[in-house]
C-alpha cells in the first residue's frame, strides 16, 4: 500500500514539476515568438536596411573626403556621434583625443544643419560624393 | 546566408575534427565544430596582438597545430585502444533520436535567427565588437595601436576578442561591404552555443532514460526542452541578442560549459566539452571570464573532489592542473591586454556614492531581472523531493553544483557594481538586463533539467525508491554513462 501511495505521490510531483517547468519556458517561448514577430515585420526591416545604408554611405564618405592614414578628431558634445565615427574611421583615419594632433575635423549633421539621437532618416538617396547620406550628413574641416 | 557559409567553410570545418574528439560520434559535433572554431580565432587573436602578423595565418597556424595534435592524439588513443575495449557503436534507433534533436533544436533556433532578415544594429554591437573586428581585420599594428588610442577608451578595449575575431573573418571572406555580416556572426556563433547547451538537455535524458525504461513520450519531451531552451535563451536577451552584443554569447557558453561538466555524469568527453565552453566563454567577455574561473574552480572541485583519497600534494596539483590549463587562454588575454597598458573604465574614477546606496540600488536593479530565480527554486524543491533518487541513479550531479556557479557569477557582478567607479543607477539602466543573462540562463536551464527527469520520472517503469540496480550502460553516450557510477559522490 505505501509503495503504491508513494508512486502515485511521485507521478502527481512529476507532474507538477513537468507543468510548472512547461509553464515557464513556454511563457519565455512565447515572449520571444511576439518579439520575433515585430522586428521581421515589412516596416521595421525596410526601417533597419534604410540606417544600415545610412551608416555604410558615412562610412563610404569619410574614405572620400579624409585621405587613409589621416588623423581626424571626431569627439562631439553627444557620445553617439563620437563613437559612430571613431567606429566608421576605423582601418582608414586614425582618430586624435585632441584636437590640435588631428589634420580633420569630422561632424555629424541633420537636415537643418543640427545634430539630432536618434539619427534621421529621410528617403533621399544617399551620396557618400557629397556627404549626403539620407538625412545625416558628414561635414568635414580641414584643420 | 554569408553569415552561414563564413560559419560553416571558416568555423566549422576546421573545428570538426576537435570536436569529433571531444564529443566522439555524436550529433553534438554539429554544434560543437564552430564554437571550437571561434576558440581557435580567438586564440589567433591573441597571437596577432601579442607576437604581430594578421588573423588569417594566425588561424590558420593555430588550426593546423589543433589538428594535428588531435590527429596524434586519435593515433596514440586508437593504438592504446586495441589493448581495451572499443564502445559500441551507435544503434538506428539512437541515431534517429540524435538526428531529430538537432533538426528540433536547429528549427527552433531558426526562430528568433529570422529576425536576421532585418539588420538590428546600434549600441555596443557598433561602438565596441563591430570596432573591435575593424581592429582585427587590420592586422597587428592597426589592433595594437587601435586599442592603446584613448579615443576608442569608449569600446572598453580590453574586452576578449572572441567576438570580433568571428566578425573580422567574415570581413576576410566576403570584404567590408556589408558592415553587418559581424553582427550576423556573432548571432550564428551564439545560436552554436545554444545548440551545445541543447544537446547537453538531450544528454540528460539519455542518460535519465537509461535506468528507468522510460519510453518514447518522455523523450520527445526531452528533445522538445532541448529546441526550447534556444529560443528562452533569446528570449531573455531580447534585441541584445540580435544586435551584437556579447553578453548572450558568453552566457551561453557558461551555460554550456555548466551543463556538460556540472549536470551531466562525470566522463573525460563531458570535462572535454564543459572546458571548451568555458575556454569560448573567457574569451567572450571579462565578466564570462570572471563567470568562467568560478565554473572552471567548481568543475575541478567536482572532478577531483576533496575527500578523495590519495596524497594531498598531488591532488591539490591535479585540481590546480584542471583550473589552469582551461583558464589559460582568457588570462593570456588578460594578461597582453595589461601588458600593453589598456585597462577598463569601469574602475578609474572614485564613486561618492556610499557602498550601503550603490549596493541597495544593485539588489533592485538585479532583481528586476531575476524573476524566473522563484520557479527555478520552487522546481528545486519539487525536484530534489520527488526526484532524488533518480537524479542519484542517473549519476547527474547535484543541483548545488549549478546554483553556486549561479550565486557565484551575481556574486563577481553584484561586486563589480559596488566597487565600480560608474554612477550606479545610470550604469545599472544600461547593464543590468544583460549581466543577469547567465543567471536567468542557466536557471531556466535547471528547470529544464528537472522537467526531462519529472518526465522521465512519470513514465519510468522503474520502481519509486532507490532500490534499484545501477543503469545499464547507454548506446546513446556510453562514456558519459560510464561516469554515471563515479558520480554518486557528489551527492555525499
Amino acid at each position: 500500500m505505501s509503495g503504491r501511495s508513494d508512486r502515485v505521490a511521485k507521478r502527481i510531483g512529476c507532474a507538477a514539476i513537468v507543468a510548472a517547468a512547461g509553464v515557464g519556458l513556454g511563457l519565455s517561448v512565447h515572449h520571444d515568438v511576439q518579439f520575433t514577430g515585430s522586428v521581421t515585420t515589412a516596416k521595421y526591416v525596410t526601417q533597419e536596411n534604410g540606417q544600415l545604408r545610412q551608416e555604410e554611405c558615412v562610412y563610404d564618405a569619410i574614405r572620400l573626403f579624409v585621405p587613409k592614414g589621416a588623423t581626424v578628431y571626431v569627439t562631439a558634445r553627444q557620445f553617439q556621434p563620437t563613437q559612430r565615427l571613431a567606429e566608421l574611421s576605423t582601418l582608414w583615419a586614425v582618430p586624435e583625443a585632441n584636437i590640435a594632433d588631428a589634420q580633420y575635423r569630422l561632424w555629424l549633421v541633420g537636415p537643418h544643419g543640427q545634430f539630432v539621437y536618434p539619427y534621421p532618416l529621410t528617403d533621399a538617396a544617399p551620396d557618400p560624393a557629397k556627404g549626403k547620406c539620407e538625412g545625416l550628413t558628414l561635414e568635414v574641416r580641414r584643420l | 546566408m554569408k553569415a552561414v557559409v563564413v560559419l560553416a567553410v571558416g568555423l566549422a570545418v576546421p573545428g570538426v575534427l576537435p570536436a569529433l574528439a571531444a564529443a566522439g560520434r555524436s550529433a553534438l559535433v554539429v554544434f560543437l565544430a564552430p564554437v571550437i572554431g571561434a576558440v581557435m580565432a580567438a586564440v589567433a587573436v591573441e597571437i596577432e596582438l601579442g607576437l604581430g602578423g594578421s588573423l588569417l595565418p594566425d588561424y590558420a597556424g593555430v588550426a593546423v597545430a589543433v589538428n594535428v595534435a588531435v590527429l596524434a592524439w586519435w593515433v596514440a588513443a586508437r593504438r592504446a585502444a586495441g589493448r581495451r575495449r572499443v564502445p559500441p557503436p551507435l544503434t538506428q534507433g539512437a541515431w534517429a533520436w540524435s538526428v531529430l534533436a538537432v533538426l528540433v533544436v536547429a528549427a527552433c533556433l531558426a526562430v528568433p535567427l529570422s529576425a536576421l532578415r532585418g539588420p538590428i544594429f546600434g549600441g555596443d554591437g557598433n561602438s565596441i565588437w563591430e570596432t573591435h573586428a575593424l581592429m582585427v581585420y587590420g592586422g597587428h599594428h592597426e589592433l595594437l595601436t587601435s586599442l592603446q588610442n584613448v579615443t576608442y577608451q569608449f569600446s572598453n578595449p580590453d574586452y576578449p576578442p572572441l567576438v570580433p575575431a568571428a566578425g573580422a573573418l567574415a570581413f576576410k571572406f566576403y570584404g567590408l561591404a556589408n558592415l553587418h555580416l559581424a553582427v550576423d556572426m556573432t548571432v550564428l556563433v551564439t545560436a552554436c552555443g545554444l545548440g551545445v547547451v541543447a544537446m547537453g538537455l538531450v544528454a540528460v535524458s539519455d542518460v535519465a532514460a537509461a535506468g528507468s525504461g522510460a519510453r518514447w513520450p518522455a523523450r520527445i519531451v526531452a528533445v522538445a526542452t532541448a529546441g526550447a531552451i534556444g529560443v528562452v535563451a533569446f528570449a531573455v536577451s531580447g534585441n541584445f541578442a540580435l544586435q551584437g552584443y556579447a553578453d548572450l554569447v558568453w552566457a551561453t557558453f557558461a551555460v554550456g560549459a555548466v551543463v556538460w561538466g556540472l549536470v551531466l555524469p562525470r566522463s573525460p568527453r563531458a570535462l572535454t566539452v564543459a572546458w571548451i565552453c568555458a575556454v569560448a566563454a573567457s574569451l567572450t567577455k571579462n565578466e564570462g571570464l570572471a563567470t568562467a574561473l568560478v565554473i572552471i574552480v567548481v568543475i575541478a572541485l567536482r572532478y577531483r573532489p576533496l575527500s578523495l583519497p590519495g596524497p594531498m600534494a598531488r591532488r591539490w596539483a591535479e585540481r590546480a592542473v584542471f583550473v589552469l590549463v582551461p583558464a589559460l587562454p582568457g588570462l593570456a588575454w588578460a594578461g597582453i591586454i595589461r601588458v600593453i597598458g589598456v585597462h577598463d573604465a569601469f574602475f578609474k574614477t572614485a564613486s561618492g556614492e556610499t557602498p550601503l546606496m550603490r549596493a541597495g540600488a544593485t539588489i533592485i536593479g538585479m532583481a528586476d531581472h531575476l524573476h524566473v530565480a522563484p520557479l527555478a527554486l520552487a522546481v528545486l524543491l519539487a525536484g530534489c523531493w520527488f526526484l532524488r533518487d533518480d537524479r542519484q541513479r542517473a549519476g547527474l550531479a547535484n543541483p548545488a553544483w549549478l546554483w553556486i556557479c549561479c550565486l557565484g557569477s551575481l556574486a563577481i557582478i553584484f561586486g563589480t557594481y559596488l566597487i565600480g567607479g560608474l554612477e550606479i543607477h545610470s550604469w545599472l539602466a544600461n547593464s543590468v538586463n544583460r549581466t543577469t543573462i547567465f543567471a536567468q540562463v542557466v536557471l531556466y536551464t535547471d528547470i529544464a533539467v528537472w522537467m526531462i527527469l519529472a518526465a522521465e520520472g512519470a513514465s519510468s517503469r522503474a520502481p519509486a525508491r532507490a532500490d534499484r540496480e545501477p543503469p545499464p550502460a547507454s548506446e546513446h553516450l556510453p562514456e558519459v554513462l560510464d561516469g554515471a557510477r563515479q558520480a554518486a559522490t557528489d551527492h555525499s
